[in-house]
């Protein structure tokens, strides 16, 4: 337990030191929900009955999850593992389920650090109203949270190189952000692309968590996208300790 | 004195390469043990399997009375191991990383005593990514000593290092024989070998084709000490030319090479010639067998090819 604490302790002081990592989970979103709060101040779009920034909030906790669970993980442990770092640390007792579980809550703190920050600024700043249950808001991230890392440990039994990993974390977050309707309704795309859109795990935890955050509905009425996000947790659950490499 | 390490008909196959080819040895407590050989030997395939970090196909390995493959853990508390490259996270400072691992052992050395040993108090708040390769070696050497192990591998602990730092890493390696530790070092410089270790196990192509102390191996192989005379005088020259003396005498342009297995006798000729006719022999030089003419005599190879 006292290593644990310890692992911890040590991933976020490395996380506080990487300057890319600061920038694309805490700068990044931000500076996002700041944009888009300017840019779409006043507007209401009224076929969801919503303002945009309210719209857009859910999309931008999104996109700061991936960050976190999908670019940071993958690039960071390809990296980490390329350059015989767990190699050495397996030479002490370390124990290298203790390593993992450290990396592990690491992130989970990061990712609530990042839903608050986008959640105070959005409020204090362009008066979004959280309507929704904060407890049932909470699961809805921490599931998404499980299945972006588990995507993002998935990556890193693909790919060998840290050069690769860093691209190819890029390309997937990426196209789950702009697929997955975050920055514009996904009914303005052509069907198939809707048809494909609809099956992505960022879509749906986008809908979940508007629905049960912002619009304030019960976590039972996302129970489809919750249902998608949470098979997408399994599923790469699986593959990723299937294709899991220390080495 | 008690055995630290024993291996038995250890294999190891990557693909069509064996590795490692059925080598047994056993190494004593208190001494320095060199596993020598040219690069791709196996040397590094070898000891990474007694630290546990890779299986052999085949053979047993007892490291301080436990059986390594299959009890790996409780092993790790009593050795320390400096890789032939150590990667430790870049953004992590000197100190932060002693404190590190100590962290990981039961018992560990207070990080400002290790620091002090390896001379790297004063880098003690740099980043591990500001080192030079010497100060970065010290730092490997220093966590692998951390918990106060009885027995060390070190992996060629002073390759890409400048004369100097050399120096310094052998004075701390002998100091930890003083100190009672037992040290598994594998390297391909012969120097560094006869210098250091009590006993060496010279590879080659996953076997070892001898082992045994320095001095032996080298009077052992029956090798040729070598006689170098510059600018050498005429009168000199002609009694080396009819003496029945065992020697072999090679030109080599200003001078001769004088090979032979009695260099106590040739010697004793020269110096006689050389007072007789009035010549100070300023420019002689004696070497005897070094293990780089073992390695030659035993493989009919250069040791760094």
């Amino acid at each position: 337990m006292k290593i644990l604490a310890r692992q911890v302790m040590l991933e976020t002081r490395l996380f506080l030191r990487r300057k890319d990592d600061l920038f694309w989970t805490l700068a990044f979103p931000l500076f996002f929900i700041v944009l888009f709060g300017l840019i779409y101040q006043d507007v209401v779009w009224e076929d969801l009955g919503l303002r945009a920034i309210e719209y857009l909030l859910p999309g931008i906790i999104v996109m700061a999850l991936m960050t976190s669970g999908i670019m940071a993980t993958a690039s960071g442990f390809v990296e980490e593992r390329e350059r015989g770092i767990y190699r050495r640390l397996s030479l002490t007792p370390l124990k290298r389920r203790t390593l993992l579980g450290g990396q592990l809550i690491q992130r989970y703190v990061v990712i609530l650090i990042q839903t608050i920050l986008l959640l105070v600024v959005g409020t204090l700043a362009f008066d979004i109203q959280i309507s929704g249950n904060l407890f049932w808001s909470w699961l809805v991230v921490t599931l998404g949270a499980l299945c972006f890392l588990s995507i993002g440990f998935l990556l890193t039994g693909l790919i060998k190189s840290a050069r690769a990993a860093n691209g190819i974390s890029m390309i997937v977050f990426f196209m789950l952000m702009f697929l997955g309707g975050i920055y514009f309704p996904n009914d303005v795309m052509p069907d198939f692309l809707r048809t494909f859109s609809n099956t992505l795990p960022s879509t749906n935890l986008n809908d979940a968590l508007r629905a049960v955050m912002i619009m304030g509905l019960g976590i039972e009425e996302a129970w489809r996208e919750l249902l998608v996000v949470g098979g997408w947790f399994i599923g790469s659950l699986v593959v990723a300790v299937r294709l899991f490499r220390w080495e | 004195m008690s055995t630290v390490v024993e291996v038995r008909a250890l294999s190891k196959r990557y693909g069509s390469l064996m590795a490692v080819d059925g080598i047994s040895f056993s190494v004593e407590e208190g001494e320095i043990f060199g596993v020598l050989g040219p690069n791709g030997a196996g040397k590094t395939t070898t000891v990474e399997t007694i630290e546990g970090l890779r299986r052999p196909d085949s053979g047993e390995v007892s490291v301080c009375g436990i059986d390594a493959l299959r009890e790996p853990e409780p092993i790790k508390e009593l050795i320390g191991v400096q890789l032939q490259t150590t990667s430790l996270y870049d953004r992590i400072r000197v100190k932060e990383a002693v404190d590190l691992f100590g962290g990981y052992y039961r018992k560990a050395i207070p990080t400002a005593t290790l620091l002090q040993e390896v001379s790297l108090t004063d880098k003690k708040n740099s980043y591990v990514s500001e080192l030079s390769g010497g100060q970065k070696q010290r730092l490997a050497l220093a966590l692998a000593l951390i918990n106060d192990p009885g027995l060390l591998f070190l992996d060629e602990p002073t390759t890409g290092l400048d004369p100097q730092a050399r120096r310094n890493v052998w004075s701390i390696i002998t100091g930890l024989q003083e100190e009672g530790k037992t040290v598994i070092l594998t390297t391909h410089y012969m120097e560094e070998a006869e210098e250091l270790c009590n006993r060496v196990a010279i590879m080659d192509h996953g076997r070892i084709i001898a082992l045994d102390t320095p001095s032996a191996l080298i009077a052992g192989a029956g090798l040729e000490s070598r006689i170098e005379l510059d600018g050498v005088d005429d009168e000199l020259r002609a009694m080396l030319g009819r003496t029945d003396l065992p020697l072999r005498m090679v030109d080599s342009g200003d001078g001769i090479i004088i090979h032979t297995k009695k260099p106590s006798l040739v010697l004793k000729e020269i110096v006689r010639t050389a007072i007789q006719c009035g010549v100070d022999l300023s420019n002689i030089s004696v070497r005897r067998a070094t293990l780089e003419d073992v390695f030659l005599a035993l493989t009919g190879r250069q040791l760094r090819e």
